[in-house]
């Protein structure tokens, strides 16, 4: 790096200044062992346990059985709650039993079959079975009720077709309207993919924000900024090369996640162009690392910015659309999305590394964040021009 | 230890920290932005999910199904596309997660009564959305079969409607949503919040609000005193763990009252867990902060370590039974994930000692844990 930074553009006064404070941030970042140790394990070990270790589906959900039937068409019902949704736990005897059961978390739902339930059924009668679905968790509340839906309709549906003379050799000969379902971009539903980009989304804006923020109002507190300010390099030239090195050490870094633990462990397909992926990120980076300064010119000390890097970094990763659904917000939520750099990336990084789109997509993101990034950096350079200059 | 010298300490650092005014405001402000921003921002429900329909069918059986899809407020129709091709670009352009294709001959198969299919393209991007999605379609297909059922047993035995409908359906599900009745996500969220926001805010306060001393030099001060370190432990951390239990108490305010969740449980013995993993989280803090020497340093581990555990491992995004097996280790040997048993115990389930007290023993053997630590890892004479 060092080298192809000798080269002849950069011999020129301006981008030579430039060059030496870029060192300079570097050095300074390196000689903090404890931070370097942590920022290489949060791009390699904290985005492996993103990626390994959670998965937002239900899967073996613990069901147990009231039968107060015990009859063919009772056991048969309670046997089509199967992995990889349910798995069967038992039965209970009372609905004491099972409330007590649902109450220690031991299992996530009950199925509670009537008394005379095969007779009623073989009658013609509608029978009304019971699922008591802990929903402590809503989505998972959800995913049991919907997947405990679809079995009893199958298994209603089939009761009726036999009983009314419907059922051909294939299944069931009626007006029904059956979806084939494809999913595209993550056919298995693979969560280790949509979890391990969105964990290095965060680490990357984490550091984006933080880093040069700190950076900065440490040469407040120290007063060393003083020093930069008699030399003749000017703000921009003070503050640029600090978002150009936290921006190369962060290149590296989501590098190192990428090719060392994403590609590798969990097959992340990565089917765009990497090359516009690093721009972008790059572009991201620049943007943020803004916001982070913009910040940094309002906080006395560190402890400041580590709270502002809070109430900046929140909203960010609320509003973009990676941990719940966009367009589920309310309106005014929905509104302040547009002006999260955030939002705009996870687009671009996911459509580039899952669905390998380029940049003919992909322009409208690229320009929305480039243009905040402008902005922000221009409305954080004034301030810092105001308090310094 | 000495009492007095205790309780000067801890008033110096409070004077420390209200002199510094903007820091002072934010210690309180984030915790409760933080609560009003998850309480209205973070919905788990998916709804108005942008769809588009490619109808090569183009009658009026076909239109009536895809306004079951179109009326849905799960759904949110952004335009018929006239085939599969341009489906390709609006898929990859986020412009819709959904794409409902209904084949040639879809009504004349229906009204001959054979199954029609219909193929459904759901972007897999976002595996939880896409499972939730694939549930509300399974939900709208199977009610229009039964509707159709209905109406040809109807006219096939001519017996009415409504008794067709019975026959064709003669097992139903009903659903009870226990502790939640409402499935509404914002009860079930709302009490996670207060373990989430307790997790994140006191160990960053704590952590730079110690090293602060160690960063300034100021530490020197102390360690040249009569100030034994257990006394400067107590004495420090103190101002922190009651700002911190101030805002737990903030915080079960905007959950009872703003979000309206139903709070069955014992307060006092919520008060007293409460106050138990407020010293956990803040005694976290309190360990990093010996092992780093840098402000910096101290907020990224502190976030790193946090927030990880926190949203991840806690139960609060993600249900606990679906981690996989290291997860589900790390899990249970991090404390979140035993306050939100308790949180959740005491706000929808009503429960108390008898079925939380391992939670409880588990928060006080942290406690004490990671103060024994932080003790051992504090030396008032550093190397170099």
């Amino acid at each position: 790096m060092k080298q192809m930074m000798n080269g002849g553009l950069l011999s020129v006064p301006g981008l030579r200044r430039l060059r030496v404070m870029t060192q300079k941030e570097l050095l300074q970042l390196f000689r903090d062992l404890a931070l370097m140790v942590f920022f290489l394990y949060s791009f390699t070990g904290d985005i492996y346990l993103a990626a390994s270790g959670v998965s937002m589906q239900l899967k073996n959900a613990a069901i147990a059985t009231l039968d107060a039937d015990y009859s063919f068409a009772s056991r048969e019902l309670a046997s089509r709650f199967q992995p990889p949704y349910f798995q069967p736990a038992g039965s209970v005897a009372d609905a004491r039993q099972a409330i007590r059961r649902l109450d220690d978390g031991d299992v996530m739902a009950v199925l509670d079959v009537p008394p005379r339930f095969q007779e009623r059924l073989q009658r013609g009668e509608q029978v009304s079975v019971q699922l008591q679905v802990d929903t402590s968790n809503s989505v998972l509340g959800f995913l049991a009720s919907s997947y405990g839906a679809q079995i009893v309709g199958k298994y209603a549906l089939e009761a009726a077709a036999q009983r009314e003379g419907l059922a051909a050799s294939g299944g069931i000969a009626g007006p029904l309207v059956e979806a084939d379902t494809r999913v595209w971009y993550n056919p298995n539903q693979n969560d280790a993919w949509f979890m391990g980009i969105s964990e290095l989304l965060t680490v990357v804006t984490l550091f984006s924000i933080l880093l040069p923020a700190a950076a900065m109002v440490r040469e407040k507190e120290r007063g060393t900024i003083e020093q930069l300010m008699v030399t003749p390099l000017t703000s921009f030239q003070i503050l640029f090369p600090k978002v150009v090195a936290m921006t190369l050490v962060i290149l590296a870094g989501s590098a190192i996640a990428l090719f060392g633990v994403l590609g590798p462990l969990f097959q992340l397909p990565m089917r765009g162009s990497l090359v516009t992926f690093f721009l972008i990120t790059a572009l991201y980076v620049f943007t943020t690392a803004g916001l982070g300064l913009l910040a940094a010119t309002v906080a006395r000390n560190l402890a400041q910015v580590g709270m502002l890097t809070v109430v900046i970094l929140m909203p960010m990763l609320l509003l973009s659309g990676a941990w719940t659904p966009i367009e589920a917000m309310p309106p005014w939520m929905r509104g302040l999305a547009w002006i999260s750099p955030l939002h705009y990336f996870l687009d671009a990084a996911y459509g580039i590394l899952l669905k390998g789109v380029g940049l003919d997509l992909l322009w409208d993101s690229v320009l929305a964040m480039g243009g905040l990034g402008v902005v922000v950096f221009a409305a954080g350079m004034r301030r810092f021009g105001r308090q310094f200059g | 230890m000495n009492g007095q010298r205790i309780v000067a300490l801890a008033w110096k650092e409070w004077r420390e920290i209200i002199r510094d005014r903007l820091f002072f405001a934010l210690a309180f402000v984030v915790p409760a932005m933080l609560m009003l921003l998850f309480g209205f921002g973070l919905t788990l429900d998916v709804e108005n999910l942008p769809f588009a329909v490619v109808d090569y069918d183009k009658t009026a059986a076909s239109r009536d199904y895809a306004y079951r899809f179109i009326s849905s407020r799960y759904f949110a129709f952004q335009g018929y596309a006239a085939d599969e091709h341009d489906v390709d670009a609006l898929l990859a352009d986020n412009k819709v997660r959904m794409v409902l294709v209904i084949p040639p001959r879809f009504d004349e198969r229906l009204g001959r009564g054979e199954p029609a299919p219909v193929q459904v393209l759901i972007d897999g991007t976002f595996p939880e959305r896409t499972q939730t999605s694939m549930g509300y379609v399974a939900a709208i297909n199977s009610a229009v079969s039964l509707d159709n059922m209905a109406h040809a047993l109807s006219s096939a035995r001519g017996i009415p409607l409504a008794e067709a409908r019975q026959r064709v359906q003669p097992v139903k599900l009903e659903v009870r949503y226990l502790y939640n009745q409402s499935v509404k996500s914002i009860w079930s969220l709302a009490p996670k919040l207060i373990m989430l926001i307790m997790m994140l805010s006191p160990p960053f306060l704590t952590a730079v609000g110690v090293v602060r001393e160690k960063e300034s030099g100021s530490i020197f001060n102390i360690y040249s005193s009569t100030v034994s370190p257990g006394e400067f432990l107590l004495g420090k951390l103190a101002p922190y763990v009651a700002i911190s239990i101030a805002n737990a108490m903030f915080l079960w305010l905007l959950a009872t009252w703003l979000f309206g969740a139903p709070f069955k449980g014992d307060p006092l013995f919520f008060a007293f867990a409460t106050v138990l993993y407020v010293i956990c989280t803040t005694g976290i803090g309190l360990v990093i902060s010996m092992l780093v020497q840098t402000q910096v340093a101290a907020m990224i581990v502190a976030s790193i370590v946090s927030i990880i555990p926190a949203v991840l491992y806690s139960g609060v995004l993600l249900p606990l039974p679906s981690l996989s097996p290291a997860a589900s280790m790390l899990a249970h040997a991090l404390p979140p994930m035993y306050y939100t048993n308790i949180v959740v115990g005491c706000f929808l389930k009503a429960v108390s000692w008898h079925a939380l007290w391992l939670e409880v023993l588990v928060l006080a053997a942290y406690a004490v844990g990671l103060f024994g630590l932080g003790y051992l890892l504090f030396t008032k004479r550093p190397k170099s």
